[in-house]
């Protein structure tokens, strides 16, 4: 389980172009979006819905569920080991 | 110094000339068809049924080029009918595209990855600037060619920009507008973005899930009145006012409260000298997307108040056609102060929550319609509004 | 019209209001994130951005650190800014990541508009004036200040314009500012300034 989690942090780093970042940076449990988070938008929501189809093979068809899904390291783990 | 108008032409997949859009417009019939574009069948889109070199036959084009100039020069040709070229006005042309010569270069990379016919010189087409010295080239105009690329709002830069350019003197006319011809390129990058609709696009509409893109182009010309002396021509309206204002919020996304848009709007006014009552009809930008007419109806309704003209957005007809749009809208704008009409906003049915604005829903003839409003807002957050009007 | 300050920035050359700066040694070829990193700034969207907006922002920084720009929140400043070759770079990455790659990249689409830069800008510095990109063949000191003529003459206090270009090979950017203050510009004074 933690093992998924340090995969994703990686891939958000490299996908997302977060070159300031390392893995050990993001919390598990911390907001990925918004002011109090890692500040990302909604472009970089679009680009984790890119990441599930290329890496998870899970679909998001409506970009407005990705507010939850994205929320942190944790939900997205658990949206992965739930659709996959 | 007023700023005399006095030629339209557009193309798009409501016609290749000004009565057959009319006929499009006023049967209220869209142009948007499943399948329509044929490397990508599964998308809704809205397609002149041409090929480039069914263009160049039907429309009697010499001069060769991208589909992006082949549209333009459609459309540049229909506005510069009867138009003569003479020493004594400086003339010059103005074009606005976002993809310039794309489908070409995708043409080319597929031969090149295929390894067949693959010309590398074909690829002198895909700079966006290349459309328009091609449609100048068609047009014999060689004093003054520029293009601008401001994604959405292109044309409408055009507008303003040939405005400035025969105020300030540089010019006594000028063809300005937009063209962009559809391509792999931009359906696949606006599907990246998820904001089509699988649907026909419900501009303005509760239930409205994003836009259908479209291809085309649309041409006006701009004359000083030294200009108009000179080439004898009757203006069909005045451009009257324009504007370009910032967003400042994010590269695609519009403000939440629109604004950009309101400061464009405002601005628009300003510089033609008009209060918001005075405007008949508003030509919205109105692509259909959640955020842009969510955004742009808080920006119509700080600056309208509660006296909010008649408006709507076409692009349920044409689809968005991009850099082109502005050009298309200004042509409809043309229409509207010369015969009385007003557009219906197709696929209506349910207003937006948050604002509860309800557009045109049927095609009118016969109304006073001395100003028009009209929006185009492009990514990069560059808000454009051009104002015509009545001679 | 009067020039307040001018950056020109290459990967073999740094100009800040005409004198030369030493280039921080970059890794893997990538020099603007040499300077980047060398101007010790925190903006992690720089990482997200293209090569035109990274070049535009690295030279509005820099700038920043000479002269004091126009404050923020305000439409006194409009964005003038061309180049040839529109967004080209970005443009073959964008067809890569969906011919080669399977799926269109939605932060590559994004960047396939020159414009974007000027949005960039105006988002860092809460501007909220006129903004254009102009494609032309080759950079014109007589249409920038055609242009500069047009929005100074119209109410704008100030103009920051640029040449930015991107290719697969070359990559420049040249910034100036130009304020409404008492004096001259020549065709040839830009074009010196362009070519130093």
């Amino acid at each position: 389980m933690s093992e998924l989690r340090q995969t994703l942090k990686a891939q958000i780093i490299e996908q997302l172009n977060l070159e300031d970042l390392t893995p050990a940076d993001i919390k598990n449990d911390a907001p990925l979006f918004g002011n109090d988070g890692l500040g990302l938008d909604s472009i970089d929501a679009l680009e984790f819905i890119v990441l599930l189809e290329s890496s998870y093979d899970i679909k998001v068809a409506d970009p407005s569920a990705g507010k939850e899904i994205f929320h942190s390291i944790d939900s997205l783990a658990a949206y992965i080991e739930k659709n996959q | 110094m007023e700023i005399f108008i006095t030629g339209y032409g557009m193309i798009s997949c409501i016609g290749s000339t000004i009565d057959e859009s009319l006929e499009y417009l006023r049967a209220e019939k869209t142009g948007i068809q499943l399948g329509a574009f044929e490397a990508l069948p599964q998308y809704r889109v809205g397609v002149v049924p041409f090929s480039n070199d069914e263009i160049k036959a039907k429309f009697n084009i010499s001069t060769d080029g991208s589909r992006t100039a082949l549209l333009g020069m459609v459309a540049a040709k229909q506005a510069f009918e009867g138009h003569k070229l003479n020493d004594s006005i400086r003339t010059g042309l103005i074009s606005g595209t976002s993809v310039g010569g794309m489908d070409i270069s995708e043409r080319e990379y597929k031969n090149f990855l295929e390894q067949t016919n693959h010309n590398p010189a074909n690829y002198k087409h895909h700079a966006s600037g290349t459309s328009s010295e091609e449609i100048a080239k068609e047009l014999g105009v060689t004093e003054f060619i520029n293009t601008i690329s401001t994604a959405c709002s292109s044309a409408a830069n055009s507008l303003m920009m040939g405005a400035r350019m025969i105020k300030n003197g540089l010019l006594d006319r000028v063809i300005v507008g937009g063209t962009d011809g559809l391509s792999s390129f931009t359906i696949s990058g606006f599907k990246s973005l998820m904001i089509f609709d699988d649907e026909l696009c419900r501009p303005f509409d509760e239930s409205r899930k994003g836009l259908n893109l479209g291809e085309g182009a649309g041409f006006i010309v701009l004359e000083s009145e030294k200009s108009l002396k000179l080439s004898g021509k009757k203006p069909l309206a005045k451009l009257t006012g324009w504007s370009n204002a910032s967003d400042a919020f994010h590269q695609t996304a519009s403000s939440p409260n629109g604004y950009g848009a309101t400061i464009s709007m405002q601005e628009a006014l300003n510089v033609a000298g008009l209060q918001a009552q005075d405007i008949d009809y508003i030509n919205a930008h109105g692509t259909a997307t959640p955020n842009n007419d969510l955004s742009e109806s808080h920006a119509i309704k700080t600056i309208f108040k509660d006296a909010i003209p008649p408006f709507s957005s076409t692009k349920a007809y044409t689809g968005h056609t991009l850099a082109a749009s502005g050009g298309i809208e200004a042509v409809f704008a043309i229409l509207a102060i010369q015969q009385g009409l007003l557009y219906p906003n197709l696929n209506f049915s349910t207003p937006i929550e948050e604002t509860g604005l309800i557009p045109q829903l049927k095609f009118e003839e016969g109304k006073t319609i001395k100003n028009v409003l009209s929006n185009s807002f492009g990514f990069g957050g560059n808000n454009s509004t051009v104002i015509l009007s009545a001679i | 019209m009067k020039i307040i300050s001018s950056i020109k920035i290459n990967s073999t050359q740094i100009l800040v209001n005409g004198v030369s700066r030493e280039i921080p040694v970059a890794e893997e070829n990538n020099w603007t994130k040499a300077l980047y990193t060398s101007l010790e700034l925190s903006y992690p969207k720089f990482y997200k951005m293209d090569s035109l907006a990274k070049m535009a922002f690295i030279s509005l920084q820099m700038m920043e650190k000479e002269v004091a720009l126009s404050e923020m929140e305000t439409s006194d400043v409009a964005l003038i800014f061309a180049n040839s070759s529109s967004s080209q770079a970005t443009d073959l990455k964008f067809i890569d990541s969906y011919t080669e790659k399977g799926s269109p990249s939605p932060s590559l689409f994004v960047y396939t508009l020159p414009n974007i830069l000027t949005g960039e800008i105006s988002i860092f510095k809460k501007w909220y004036g006129e903004n254009i990109f102009f494609i032309d063949e080759n950079f014109n000191a007589e249409f920038f200040i055609d242009q500069i003529n047009f929005y100074l003459s119209k109410g704008s206090k100030a103009c920051l314009c640029g040449w930015v270009s991107a290719l697969s090979d070359t990559e420049e950017c040249f910034l100036f500012y130009i304020t409404n203050e008492e004096g001259t510009l020549t065709e040839n004074e830009l074009n010196t300034l362009f070519k130093q």
